[in-house]
């Protein structure tokens, strides 16, 4: 089936969709492509256009850009050899690639936190709400909760700020980029992928450094952008073969970047 | 390509100023000191130790930008000067212990780039969606600022005990070499850094497996949980480059094909994490290592501290760290 009538379908399911999106849009091949199955991921990295491709699933729909900046502007990469070696790469295996990012985010649930909230143990009983993503948890220590954290994504690069004998029960999950504010005063604990370290519109991690000496209980656990968001591709290839029955859809993990000395 | 050297790097920094001190380096690799007190001088305030660096940093500098005085009055008397990347609560409290009132960040003190004194009304954080994830930071909710525990500690400690807070980072960056990468290089290889003209500082070290650079790398800088690394943890090293502070894209692109390994402080993960992941997978004999903002521009404040001690004789001019506020659940 072509891809055009893939995409159709799922802009018809997301209902209300924008093309104004930078980001939602075609970043290689396009409606004419044929499509023999789809993977859903969250970064199209060489390495999972190779395994899609073994696996015969010539769709990729990623949650992240593909050319290393986050409105996909070849422009800033086109001279680097690499995007040369990409593009041939994205040829060879006749890939077409869509990327779903903002109206993810926009569903009601949004996966990302779903899968998120899966990956690192969050049971969804404690959610103070649906879809809040602040979760009241029994009491522990900001060191048990990233211990358990860790040990459930099986993580290896997760980093965490913070006296880790804090004593926490209040945690917002934030995904990607989008991290919740840590100086907010009903939160102990903000979980999220990746943010400014210094010189962010609002907080900083200096802000768990600073809270022992006011008494304040407060952690920051930063999962990275990979491990925080790939889970909730795991539904979105679920929502996707929903709707798209002729084809196999699957997640091709990119997994997580970092290792540590 | 220009290789520096320390003396060179001192006459270019010094401007003339020369006070006899040289700061020394200690056994735990932590530079500074130069407080030996210098009896009969002239009181100096935080404004004339400023003017002092405005004049002498070696680029012109930019009023507009966010090397400012963030606490404190500009015009006390100055007992001693700390360095430091980012003023945290402890770095204050040993400043103080040091007689020192005058701290000279790169990093912020109140969290936010904006770096004001109270908390910033923003995200909610609270119930509904936060929007978007990468590149446009997060959903705004804009809220009037309730009273803030941790604001109000730290302005109380600024306030009783008189320190002033100046920020020093774009334009410690912005000369020729970088400060926070010369820095950076020294800390971890000693002298012998070199940097091509307008691009980043580079090191040449006998090739050396990644693995085992990284875990130097650590040891070096006081590491904990912030250090990581993309690559083959064998690939063999030789050149490497600095990119400190924060690192956009196209610095990634610039550095890392001259380099065999590019050591960044902080990056976008779906920008130069993903870029170094498919250089590597496609054959590139390359490494990456992203050491955070805070512990990347440690070494480049301490040697803003050497920097110091010539330009500000009559005071003692320390640099404290802050070490790596990441730390990791299990090893």
């Amino acid at each position: 089936m072509r891809a055009a009538e893939i995409v159709e379908r799922i802009k018809a399911q997301m209902g209300a969709w924008r093309d104004t999106s930078t980001r939602d849009r075609y970043k290689f091949g396009g409606d004419d492509t044929e499509v023999t199955g789809i993977a859903t991921t969250v970064f199209v990295t060489m390495d999972v256009i190779e395994r899609a491709a073994a696996a015969g699933l010539n769709m990729i729909v990623p949650h992240e850009d593909t050319f290393w900046n986050d409105p996909d502007n070849e422009a800033v990469v086109q001279e680097d050899p690499l995007y040369a070696e990409k593009i041939e790469l994205l040829r060879r295996h006749n890939i077409v690639i869509f990327r779903i990012h903002d109206h993810m985010h926009s569903q009601v649930p949004d996966f990302t936190y779903v899968g998120s909230a899966r990956e690192i143990g969050l049971d969804p009983r404690y959610e103070t709400a649906p879809n809040s993503h602040r979760f009241i948890l029994p009491e522990t220590t900001l060191g048990e909760l990233a211990a358990h954290v860790q040990r459930t994504s099986g993580a290896r690069a997760i980093r965490v700020v913070g006296d880790p004998n804090a004593r926490v029960s209040r945690i917002q999950l934030g995904v990607g980029y989008a991290t919740p504010n840590l100086n907010n005063a009903e939160l102990d604990v903000v979980i999220s992928g990746e943010q400014q370290e210094t010189d962010s519109g609002f907080d900083s991690p200096a802000y768990a450094l600073d809270a022992p000496a006011a008494g304040v209980p407060k952690g920051w656990i930063m999962l990275g952008h990979a491990v925080s968001e790939e889970a909730g591709m795991l539904e979105m290839a679920e929502w996707i073969r929903g709707f798209v029955p002729e084809v196999p859809v699957r997640l091709v993990r990119a997994g997580e970047p970092f290792w540590v000395p | 390509m220009k290789r520096i050297t320390r003396r060179e790097f001192g006459a270019l920094v010094a401007g003339g100023v020369v006070a006899g001190v040289t700061a020394g380096r200690f056994a735990n690799g932590e530079e500074a000191v130069a407080a030996a007190p210098r009896a009969a001088q002239e009181p100096v305030t935080a404004d004339r130790i400023v003017a002092r660096i405005r004049s002498g940093i070696g680029v012109e500098w930019n009023p507009e930008s966010i090397d400012t005085f963030k606490a404190g009055d500009p015009a006390a008397v100055v007992t001693g000067v700390v360095t430091t990347s980012l003023a945290t609560m402890e770095v204050l409290r040993e400043a103080v212990a040091a007689r020192a009132n005058l701290i000279i960040t790169s990093g912020t003190t109140f969290y936010s780039r904006a770096d004001s004194r109270t908390a910033p009304a923003g995200r909610s954080g609270g119930a509904g969606p936060a929007a978007g994830a990468a590149g446009d930071g997060a959903a705004q909710t804009p809220a009037a600022p309730p009273p803030n525990p941790i604001f109000e500690a730290k302005n109380r400690f600024i306030d009783e005990n008189g320190l002033i807070v100046f920020r020093l980072s774009d334009h410690w960056r912005a000369r020729t070499p970088d400060g926070f990468a010369l820095g950076l290089a020294e800390r971890i290889f000693g002298e012998g850094a070199f940097a091509a003209p307008d691009g980043p500082i580079f090191f040449d070290i006998p090739a050396t497996p990644l693995e085992v650079v990284a875990r130097d790398v650590k040891t070096r800088l006081g590491g904990r949980g912030g250090i990581r690394v993309i690559g083959d943890p064998g690939v063999r090293i030789r050149k490497v480059a600095f990119l400190p502070g924060t690192t956009p894209i196209t610095a990634s692109l610039a550095a890392l094909p001259q380099a065999d390994l590019v050591i960044a402080g902080e990056v976008r993960e779906w920008e130069s994490a993903e870029y170094a992941r498919d250089s590597v997978f496609a054959g590139r004999q390359k490494g990456f290592m992203t050491i955070g903002r805070v512990l990347s521009e440690d070494p480049g404040m301490a040697l803003c501290a050497r920097w110091l001690s010539d330009l500000v004789p009559e005071v003692g001019v320390r640099h404290v760290s802050a070490g790596d506020p990441y730390w990791r659940p299990v090893a």
